[in-house]
């Protein structure tokens, strides 16, 4: 190291002041909360270790939204990644008005969240909802979108596909451009079928791009809020109660805070080995090379 | 091995004709260059021999067939790519494999194969290795290497050694061609490189602006250019062009456009009214008494010659000796050239005129 960079690391505090206040100050502080038997607006705070996990752990209801936080994520995810390749594919092979189309297709991931699920909330409401509105008239009886434990699932999955589908055709897309049309020339020479190119070709060239899709849709999804609670409220019941659901209700419906940061910690731990699994996994199907 | 006919080829992008009526025959095991500057649409004509690109009109013949609109794996045909298109998570053995794999041929015969054209190429000990793990050089020979394993009746190559440095670029040059004498398969080779194009080819067609300037043996490209375009572009350094027209009075003598003369070594019978170039390679300038006054501008050794950067009243020209002359810039040299190093062309056409036409029997009085 040359004399004038060794007080460079000076140049890291603000970021890193900045990263403490906000990120591991909160962190530490849920942690912390999650040992003592604690809620909200009450003045005494009992520590009990690991009593909070303990019995988050022994009841149903931890499971019950752990699964379909699983079910949802995993459902919307693949949903997202298989619609928006195809997408990001068609859009590639396009030869004109690719630009046009990707603008079209983004426009879903533009409105906020919130507002989006707004809007789905009015087409499938019962009913009255445009989608009912418009079955009634041709005299087909719906099914309750939102009020059907498993149709208020699907229609959750199916809300956040569509918001967040264009995103993730966006990123493929980008790394599609980037692809070198020789190698594709190389397969198409080679004997490869348009299937082969995609499997041996195009897939694993796109696979740093993919792990990054997945990782951060699945991040995403496993904390997955503002849809469901615009939806569904997490209901009919628990059937879309997700992992964040319930610590929502637990924090600040209860008021458990003691327990809800617990399971603020839990879903944590949940998330990093879920997506360190699946980085794992999908680098060595196919990064063996580049 | 067979041979490639390229019969009226036209290529058109909407209304952007980009290649006309392109003719060209490749014979059985002939190597064939195709050169030009980029953007000539020698690549193209190339990705079209291979079927990744349409032809727009025209016939395309590989081994006397048809091959217009046959999927470029069905064309037997192998390709060498500027960037090697090395698929960058495969081996080198799974990259030479690929194709035997794609035609699902039995793994015994994928192996064989494989190892004899690593043997052949110097492979066999890269074969675990990734593209990424590999030399530009070795990715060249894997390039090859995945080429040669398929046994193609016809093989391209486009530009193949342009992302090299210098000196593995001869090197590489020499093996390709030594590969070919072995091999004995035919070869169409792209380069914007002429002296790729002289060192390698049986055979070299000269492309610009999609249109073909001239095709023929290396040497009679060099020796007898067909117009203005392949006299620049042919040789380096290029050959001297300097506009003008004979002289009224003595057959002996050029005038350039700036009024000043030049000597030639052999009086010259066209039309002075008529506005010509004239064409001297920088090799066949020779120091002497009787010829023209130039003054030296710049001096250039290489080593094995010097290059003298010549100025003859505005007008630049190059000259190249193998002898070590004693010259300054500044310095004012005669320069005579020979009488077969003599070109002239029509200013207006840029077609070469040929010698038969404007040389006169030698008159007792000069």
């Amino acid at each position: 190291m040359v004399r004038w960079q060794r007080g460079l690391w000076w140049f890291l505090l603000p970021s890193f002041g900045l990263l403490t206040v906000v990120l591991l100050w909160p962190l530490g502080y849920a942690l912390y909360l999650s040992f003592f038997d604690y809620y909200l607006g009450s003045s005494d705070r009992t520590f009990i270790g690991l009593g909070n996990y303990v019995e988050l752990f022994t009841e149903a209801r931890l499971w019950q939204s752990f699964w379909t936080t699983i079910i949802i994520a995993f459902g919307s995810v693949g949903l997202q990644f298989v619609v928006g390749f195809a997408l990001a594919l068609g859009i590639y092979k396009l030869k004109f008005s690719a630009r046009l189309f990707t603008m079209l297709l983004f426009l879903p991931h533009i409105v906020t969240p919130v507002v989006a699920a707004l809007f789905i909330k009015w087409i499938l409401v019962s009913n009255f909802g445009l989608l009912d509105a418009t079955l009634l008239g041709l005299d087909i009886t719906p099914p309750d979108w939102l009020g059907d434990p498993i149709w208020a699932k699907i229609s959750v999955i199916l809300a956040d596909a569509w918001i967040f589908t264009p995103l993730i055709m966006m990123v493929l897309y980008a790394a599609l451009q980037t692809l070198d049309q020789s190698l594709i020339g190389a397969a198409q020479i080679d004997g490869a079928n348009a299937w082969q190119i995609l499997r041996h070709i195009i897939i694993p060239a796109l696979i740093p791009a993919i792990i990054f899709t997945v990782s951060v849709r699945l991040m995403d999804a496993f904390r997955f809020f503002d849809t469901i609670y615009v939806l569904t409220g997490g209901g009919p019941g628990t059937a879309t109660e997700t992992i964040t659901m319930y610590t929502y209700q637990l924090g600040f419906r209860m008021l458990d805070i003691g327990k809800a940061s617990a399971l603020g910690v839990i879903t944590l731990v949940v998330v990093a080995i879920i997506l360190l699994t699946i980085n794992k996994v999908l680098t060595r199907i196919y990064r063996r090379g580049d | 091995m067979a041979s490639v006919e390229i019969m009226n080829a036209v290529k058109a992008y909407g209304d952007q004709q980009v290649l006309h009526s392109i003719n060209i025959h490749v014979e059985d095991g002939e190597f064939v260059v195709l050169v030009g500057p980029s953007g000539c649409g020698k690549s193209t004509l190339l990705r079209m021999i291979a079927g990744l690109e349409d032809i727009t009109d025209g016939e395309i013949l590989i081994d006397g067939k048809v091959v217009n609109t046959k999927h470029p794996k069905d064309r037997d045909i192998a390709m060498v790519f500027q960037s090697y298109a090395l698929y960058p998570h495969m081996t080198v053995e799974e990259n030479m494999a690929f194709s035997l794999k794609m035609q699902k041929r039995d793994k015994e015969e994928q192996k064989q194969k494989v190892a004899e054209s690593a043997r052949i190429l110097d492979l066999t000990k890269l074969l675990d290795r990734y593209p990424r793990q590999l030399s530009g050089g070795q990715r060249q020979r894997v390039a090859m290497g995945r080429a040669i394993v398929r046994d193609p009746k016809v093989f391209l190559f486009d530009e193949p050694l342009s992302n090299l440095d210098a000196k593995l670029r001869v090197q590489m040059r020499t093996e390709i061609r030594s590969l070919h004498q072995k091999l004995k398969t035919t070869v169409v080779y792209v380069t914007h490189d002429q002296v790729e194009a002289m060192t390698m080819a049986d055979k070299i067609v000269v492309m610009h602006d999609g249109y073909i300037e001239q095709i023929g043996s290396p040497l009679n490209l060099y020796d007898q250019p067909a117009n203005l375009f392949v006299a620049g572009f042919m040789g380096s350094p290029s050959m001297n062009l300097i506009k003008g027209r004979m002289d009224r009075s003595d057959p002996h003598q050029f005038v350039t456009q700036n009024g000043k003369v030049i000597r030639l070594p052999c009086p010259v019978d066209i039309d002075p009214g008529r506005e010509l170039v004239i064409g001297i390679r920088p090799e066949h300038f020779e120091v002497s008494d009787e010829g023209t006054e130039f003054e030296v501008e710049v001096i250039e050794p290489t080593g094995s010659e010097i290059q003298v950067i010549l100025n003859l009243g505005g007008e630049k020209a190059t000259a190249a000796f193998r002898d070590r002359l004693p010259l300054e810039p500044g310095d004012k040299v005669r320069l005579g050239m020979s009488e077969n190093g003599l070109h002239f062309f029509d200013s207006q056409s840029g077609n070469r005129l040929s010698p038969d036409l404007y040389m006169k029997e030698v008159s007792p009085e000069h």
